[in-house]
């Protein structure tokens, strides 16, 4: 070993390093190549799961980077997806138009709303902010569903969306269905790890800690909140499109508010303000029912409905576990666990900065 | 010291840490003995504030912890125990912001802890501070600076302390106001021989109405002594009392002057 | 005659929903989302316990009843906060909130499991009591409502204003750690806070169950409530009264002059309003706003 500490940093390259200890390198490298098998091992129901997921964790880094890292209380993710599957199913269905265009323009759509619903964040914020929010989440959803029941073969069926295809191949297969969605969530974490460790996430997370303070330093609130907002509505809208092709229907009813909830709860879950924490609380919050369903069944006695209630509950029961007893979230467990190892044999002790902000 | 009596309050060697690595007070040892007033003294950051809140379990955050030292009020341990534990035992705090209740008014700021054997006490308020009397039905935030205190005061007084604890009284109030309070306040003391321990940073204030005064720098005490004494003795009235041994700044400044070579 | 009336009623329910909400606000700065889920728990337990005591639910098995339903509910409340709500003093409120809203998912999916979702009715005083001139009638329990709700109120208004632990308890809500030094103990407030709530909305969800049929999506109107609660100013009782009012005029006038489906977003469209009118609502302190 040379003289020199592995933490003492010489270089602004070695700084801005998104993976600076060798193991972590590794890590990630093992991580890609068990993904990129995945296939090859796995049936269509995990698949399946693992396409779940997939769609979650784009959502859920949305709504992190608004309200983990920028401190947007915003109950409007349903809303959003509602705008970008809707968006999908209108341009697909009704004029046709390849995936190609439908995404981009879902993506758009969904941006513009989230600049619209965010202009009451310049206003308020915590509980005010987010009573807002939830207003004008019904208000998307009243919509959608009038059009709906106009566009609809009936009030409730649906809107169906055609799989996407490019030229003639056309993606159906759990396993094409998996490729795919790795291929846009990946770059999607990229970007938001990259969005958070930028200029950008460094403004949102001031304005989050102190926001008088962050704009008595020169930082244009404003801008930067609506900047959160959009980009998080962006993103949830590509959630709620892509979620569309692989559920190739579209019911306005499945965008509730539980479903603006359970986001938040991924991000509770998986740590808020931590982009990598948004993908663990993604894939947690996703398979918890699925896991909850098994458990029931493999217990011996027979719970009829009862396991039907536990699985509902099992989400509340996530969010005031951890808000209680782990309110950093997983990545939190992760990041405590790698410290005692990075510094084993000193103890590390982390400094909070405070209970109450 | 201050008399062969057993001290009312006892602090000793007390250790208070912030958020796990400042240290905030190191090793303080103060003792009140009873009927008397002691003052504490320093400047900003001292750890006199600190100290007064470690007694009486004042401290907001759960990352301000005494993570050593003995605080014993009559024989009885306050470690670890609620503030309105403490508050019951006689030990009263009047903090230094966040005084009183702003949205409620002055009368029912007196009446927060009345109970019929508190009455004369409620009673009594009015008397030391006849300013009070005519502002009954007004809403706290309204009040003046100095009422402000004084109501402050007079809400402590009403939960029959044995021990008073003021923080900086003299912050944002005229100096006659001031003098004003501080002779209140040991018109009290006399009157109903109420231990008191005040925190100041107006020194000569303070000293003025106690009986003995600490002096605290950087977490820890670097004087005491019997109030007299404190008030003549020349570091004291050079560093706190504002009185300088030197006739003009220029030689106060050879200290810190930056050595140069023509002198 | 009788739309006053079913509007005076509705109104009632809503603005007990927003009375509970406004104390655990005045107290703690939190907005609780679970309101209507312990509504509707409620009315579903003193259901079941009027089948303990006798389904007749008249006389002494419906005083037992009341009795049970009362106890218990306002036990519940300081297991709630003893259990949840004390762990997160000192954190931000929004946390405490998303707390609650657990807790609503909770006991939503708890009426599911223990009530097996079918739909209920608490048949109490459904004869009518008095028929207008007009053609209308006014049913007992529509009486019973409107004088419960007005009981409810006066009583919390003297209880605030002119009680000792009242004083305490606005003291409290202002500054907690005042509060504690000047020997309250914050832990009584708050649980008492939170037992007041519970109670109140078991009262409001009995009263509901007894003139609609009870389901777990009753648990709807806790939205109601809350948009009432912010009509009227989260920390202000009085507009927790007049906002009940308010939101119950304004639904029910929607569901019979223009259509009832619209009807069930008037609580949503008058949160758009008054969030980008009047947010503070219409009697809270003005300050609120950026205290959280």
């Amino acid at each position: 070993m040379s003289s020199q500490s592995p933490y003492l940093l010489v270089s602004y390259a070695q700084t801005n390093r998104v993976l600076p200890e060798p193991y972590q390198r590794v890590v990630v490298a093992v991580i890609v190549a068990a993904l990129l098998c995945l296939p090859a091992f796995s049936g269509d129901y995990f698949l399946h799961l693992m396409n779940l997921c997939s769609i979650a964790v784009i959502g859920a880094v949305g709504i992190n980077l608004l309200t983990g890292y920028c401190g947007q209380l915003s109950l409007g993710q349903a809303s959003f997806m509602a705008i970008g599957a809707f968006t999908t199913a209108i341009l697909a269905q009704r004029y046709g138009l390849p995936f190609l265009v439908a995404i981009p323009a879902s993506c758009c759509a969904g941006a513009a709303v989230g600049f619209v619903v965010g202009l009451p964040a310049l206003r308020f914020r915590g509980i005010y902010l987010a009573i807002t929010t939830l207003a004008m989440h019904y208000a998307i959803i009243y919509v959608l569903t009038n059009y709906q029941a106009v566009v609809g073969p009936s009030a409730s069926a649906g809107i169906t969306v055609p799989a996407p295809s490019l030229g003639g191949f056309a993606l159906t297969s759990e396993r094409g269905w998996f490729y795919a969605l790795l291929i846009i969530a990946a770059p999607v974490v990229i970007f938001g790890i990259n969005l958070a460790r930028s200029y950008i996430g460094r403004a949102w997370v001031a304005i989050r800690d102190r926001d008088i303070s962050a704009e008595t330093s020169g930082i244009n609130v404003p801008r930067y909140k609506l900047l959160a907002f959009t980009i998080s509505a962006a993103l949830a809208a590509l959630a709620g499109s892509l979620g569309a092709y692989f559920t190739t229907v579209v019911t306005v009813e499945e965008y509730t508010l539980e479903l603006a909830i359970v986001y938040l709860a991924m991000i509770i879950v998986g740590g808020m303000g931590s982009v990598t924490g948004s993908v663990l609380g993604a894939v947690f919050i996703t398979l918890l029912p699925f896991a909850v369903e098994r458990i029931s069944e493999a217990l011996p006695w027979q719970l009829g409905t009862t396991a039907f209630g536990i699985q509902e509950a099992a989400i509340g029961v996530a969010i005031i576990g951890f808000l209680l007893f782990e309110p950093d979230g997983l990545i939190e467990i992760y990041r405590r666990v790698a410290t005692y190892f990075e510094r084993w044999p000193f103890r590390y002790h982390e400094i909070k900065p405070g209970g109450a902000r | 010291m201050t008399g062969v009596a057993a001290p009312l309050l006892d602090v000793r060697q007390l250790e208070v840490v912030y958020h796990d690595v400042a240290t905030a007070v190191q090793g303080i040892s103060i003792e009140v003995a009873p009927g008397s007033i002691v003052a504490m003294i320093g400047t900003n950051g001292a750890g006199k504030t600190t100290t007064l809140r470690a007694v009486s379990g004042f401290l907001p955050a759960e990352d301000v912890a005494v993570t050593d030292g003995v605080i014993s009020f009559g024989g009885q341990s306050l470690r670890g125990l609620l503030p309105h534990q403490i508050s019951r035992l006689g030990v009263v705090l009047v903090p230094e912001r966040e005084k009183l209740f702003q949205t409620l008014t002055v009368a029912e700021n007196l009446d927060f802890n009345l109970t019929r054997k508190r009455q004369p006490i409620r009673d009594a308020v009015f008397e030391y501070f006849p300013r009070l009397a005519e502002r009954q039905k007004q809403i706290a935030g309204y009040l003046s600076g100095g009422e402000k205190q004084m109501l402050a005061i007079g809400m402590a007084l009403v939960c029959e302390p044995r021990l008073l604890l003021v923080d900086e009284l003299s912050l944002g109030l005229a100096p006659i106001v001031t003098s004003e309070i501080m002779t209140i306040l040991q018109s009290i003391n006399r009157n109903l021989g109420l231990a008191m321990l005040i925190v100041e940073q107006n020194a000569a204030a303070a000293l003025r109405i106690a009986s003995f005064g600490y002096v605290l720098e950087n977490g820890r005490v670097v004087f005491k002594g019997e109030a007299e004494k404190l008030l003549m003795h020349q570091d004291m009235r050079e560093f706190y009392l504002g009185d300088s041994k030197a006739g003009s700044y220029r030689n106060i400044r050879q200290y810190t002057r930056k050595r140069r070579w023509w002198g | 005659m009788e739309l006053s009336v079913s509007i005076l009623a509705l109104g009632s329910t809503y603005a007990l929903l927003a009375a509970g909400i406004v104390v655990i606000y005045k107290a703690s700065r939190v907005v609780n989302f679970a309101h209507g889920e312990l509504a509707i728990v409620g009315a579903y337990v003193f259901h079941s316990a009027g089948f303990l005591t006798g389904t007749s639910l008249t006389g002494l098995s419906l005083v037992a009843t009341i009795a049970i339903a009362a106890a218990g509910s306002a036990l519940f409340g300081i297991l709630v906060y003893f259990a949840l709500m004390r762990r997160l003093l000192g954190r931000p409120t929004f946390v405490a909130a998303m707390v609650t809203i657990g807790l609503a998912i909770i006991l939503k999916a708890a009426i599911v499991v223990f009530f097996k979702s079918r739909s209920v009715g608490i048949p109490i005083g459904r004869q009518p009591l008095y028929n207008f001139a007009g053609g209308g009638r006014i049913t007992w329990i529509e009486l019973i409502s409107i004088l419960v709700c007005i009981a409810t109120f006066a009583a919390l208004a003297v209880f605030f204003q002119y009680t000792r632990l009242g004083r305490q308890f606005r003291g409290a809500a202002e500054n907690p750690l005042l509060a504690a030094q000047r020997q309250v103990n914050i832990n009584l407030i708050l649980a008492l806070a939170w037992s007041l709530a519970v109670f109140s909305a078991a009262l409001a969800g009995v009263l509901f169950g007894s003139r609609s049929m009870l389901s777990p999506q009753s648990t709807i109107i806790g939205l109601s409530g809350l948009t009432a609660a912010l009509v009227g100013g989260l920390d202000s009782l009085r507009g927790a009264a007049v906002g009940g009012l308010l939101v119950a005029a304004a639904t029910y006038l929607t569901a019979r002059l223009i259509s009832p489906t619209l009807a069930e977003t008037v609580p949503f469209l008058i949160l758009l309003v008054v969030m980008s009118w009047r947010p503070w609502g219409l009697f809270g302190t003005v300050e609120e706003l950026n205290r959280v």
